[in-house]
């Protein structure tokens, strides 16, 4: 169908997120890409191949090629781990590298178990970088489907630590 | 550190293109393991590929990801590196880099930090050249008003240059013929220079207007030994960025030559420097003086040029001394042979003011030959992002005579083929084909005001 590669497209797409820019129309070897910041915005005029619209939420389905949503900086969509849990999932990536901690302290109860309920602001893990902890958060409601993770190990930039059932 | 995950080396890589897939190589070349630290840009590059283990420190911006000294630092130990090699650019001046590494245990491929800080602020720096009589352009201390540097810069001497003492690079600098000139500029370049380095601390030197860019590359063993593997010509700059480089400096005497090397191995045996350094120097032509301008405490992005005329591999080096592998260092042992030239190659379209070219590169054929080398993360099908640096390649040539590398360099530069994104490989052909560069007859200024000129008349 298309001759452009998927990295492309991604790469666009994180351009468009890094700019200034509102909207960006693009047409070039079958295909034809449409990317707004405003999740109402409507696609110019037919498409004449493929067609990515540029969602405003993180849980909207893609179109016919994968690409991020253009306002969120993380794009679940991509990955392969996303793709592969069902549309009522989200996942929870690392926001950086750093070692991935279930409790707030050694021996303490852990933030969270498989088949907890959870909501948007429910504290997940914490990931530390050089005794600097951050707090990771659910960002949505449901259940914890899958830890991805083990206590205390090494995790990169954008690596799913949760996969949190939707109730919706 | 009697692991026995800590039995090898392991080097942590902290940057990218060219220079981490060098360190990865000359590494894996050695024995060493390799982990480079990528952002989500770089995931899948060759450096990416080559090194033992890459790992995602963040996301595509530099700030997020190459910038952080913590989740660099952080990596390299979680993933149980014994050394750190910071490349050029990015963390690699950064005391606070060398710093956390030496307090995790992790030997630092360059300076200590305590070197770092004093050869990169330019006043203390400067003040170091000064102690170890080192010849400099009349020059202040810090300027904080307007006023001030125009009384200070009547004392000087027209023309000046005002420099920001926490940078380089060109941010900061501008240069000023008359008092008018200095106040319409001052308060620019502090703002400049407080948005850069985050220090809008100004000095004001003379500025010497035909001169050369000259640098001696020097090596310390960090006990007071320090030799160097000569000097390198870096006059043909856009903007203060460099474009081409040379070793040895053709224009020099022998016996200038052997001064400007003493003068650069005094400055940094003075602090007992470790590790790959380069001194800069302005060289007036017409009065054969030379004058301290910086210190880089760092391996360059030129070295190549001196590596080939000394045969010796700068980055081993750099990596046999980290590790406790080095042997002693003997200037008698350093012998140079031949021309070198280094050009390079930029993603960026001379015809369209130097605009980045970032994209997809669909065809890449750099040429090969005896006396050929081309250091480069690029290949055919890779993305050049829009986020950092745009130089893709960096050609080298080394021949028995200057002419000779001129002539080997012509023709390898004919047969670069890039396609998909645009190069300055046009405009660095026709540097090379100038009569006034094969005469070596170039300043610091000739890029901009001969040689573009020049080029844009011949695009039409």
């Amino acid at each position: 169908m298309s001759t452009v590669p998927p990295g492309d497209i991604e790469a666009l797409v994180t351009l468009f997120q890094e700019s200034g820019w509102r909207e960006m129309h693009l047409q070039a070897e079958g295909v034809e890409l449409f990317l707004s910041k405003d999740g109402t915005a409507q696609f110019p005029r037919a498409p004449l191949a493929a067609t990515v619209a540029a969602p405003s939420s993180a849980t909207a389905a893609p179109a016919a090629i994968p690409a991020a949503p253009a306002v969120a900086p993380a794009s679940p969509a991509l990955s392969a781990a996303a793709a592969s849990v069902p549309d009522n999932c989200v996942v929870v990536r690392a926001p950086s590298l750093g070692t991935f901690y279930r409790a707030p302290k050694p021996g303490a109860p852990a933030f969270c178990e498989v088949g907890q309920a959870v909501d948007a602001d429910s504290q997940l893990c914490l990931i530390e970088v050089m005794k600097l902890f951050t707090t990771v958060r659910a960002g949505a409601t449901g259940k914890v489907r899958e830890i991805c993770v083990n206590d205390g190990e090494m995790v990169e930039f954008d690596q799913p630590l949760f996969v949190i059932e939707s109730h919706g | 550190m009697a692991e026995p995950a800590k039995r090898h080396d392991r080097i942590f890589v902290a940057n990218r293109g060219e220079i981490a897939l060098r360190a990865i190589e000359a590494a894996h070349a050695m024995g060493m393991e390799t982990v480079l630290g990528v952002s989500a840009a770089d995931r899948d590059g060759r450096g990416a590929r080559t090194a033992g283990r890459a790992v995602v420190l963040g996301p595509a911006p530099a700030r997020d990801s190459y910038l952080r000294p913590e989740l660099v630092v952080h990596a390299a130990v979680a993933t149980g590196c014994t050394a750190l090699h910071p490349g050029y650019g990015f963390l690699s001046e950064r005391p606070e880099l060398a710093e956390m590494c030496a307090s995790e245990g992790i030997a630092f491929v360059g300076p200590t930090p305590e070197s770092i800080r004093r050869v990169g602020d330019k006043l203390s720096a400067r003040a170091m050249a000064r102690e170890a009589g080192v010849a400099m352009t009349s020059g202040s201390e810090a300027v904080d008003t307007v006023e001030e540097a125009i009384e200070i810069a009547a004392g000087i001497g027209y023309p000046v240059i005002t420099k920001a003492s926490a940078g380089g690079g060109g941010r900061g600098m501008a240069v000023a013929h008359r008092p008018e000139e200095l106040a319409e500029a001052f308060d620019q370049a502090v703002t400049v220079a407080r948005e850069a380095f985050g220090d809008g601390t100004l000095f004001i030197e003379r500025y010497v207007e035909v001169a050369r860019h000259l640098e001696v590359q020097v090596f310390g063993d960090g006990v007071g030994g320090v030799v160097h593997f000569g000097e390198r010509d870096c006059s043909i700059q856009r903007r203060y960025q460099k474009m081409l480089e040379e070793a040895p400096a053709a224009v020099l005497s022998q016996e200038t030559r052997e001064r400007l090397h003493m003068a650069a191995v005094t400055l940094l045996g003075s602090i007992g420097y470790r590790n790959a350094g380069t001194v800069e120097f302005l060289y007036d032509s017409r009065t054969d003086e030379f004058f301290f301008m910086e210190v880089n405490a760092r391996i360059q992005v030129e070295h190549p040029v001196s590596e080939m005329i000394s045969g010796t591999d700068l980055v081993r080096k750099q990596l046999a001394l980290a590790t406790g592998t080095a042997g002693t260092l003997d200037q008698a042992d350093i012998r140079f042979d031949g021309h070198a030239i280094e050009v390079r190659i930029i993603a960026e379209d001379p015809d369209r003011d130097f605009m980045p070219s970032p994209g997809r590169i669909t065809r890449w054929e750099p040429p090969a030959g005896p006396g050929i080398r081309v250091d480069s993360a690029m290949e055919a099908g890779a993305m050049v992002p829009p986020f950092y640096d745009s130089m893709i390649a960096k050609l080298i040539v080394h021949a028995d005579s200057r002419e000779a590398a001129i002539d080997r360099l012509s023709a390898a530069l004919d047969n670069f083929r890039v396609e998909g994104i645009a190069t300055n490989i046009p405009l660095l052909r026709f540097i090379v084909a100038h009569p006034d560069f094969r005469a070596n007859a170039i300043t610091t200024r000739w890029l901009e005001t001969v040689l573009l000129p020049a080029f844009q008349d011949s695009q039409g």
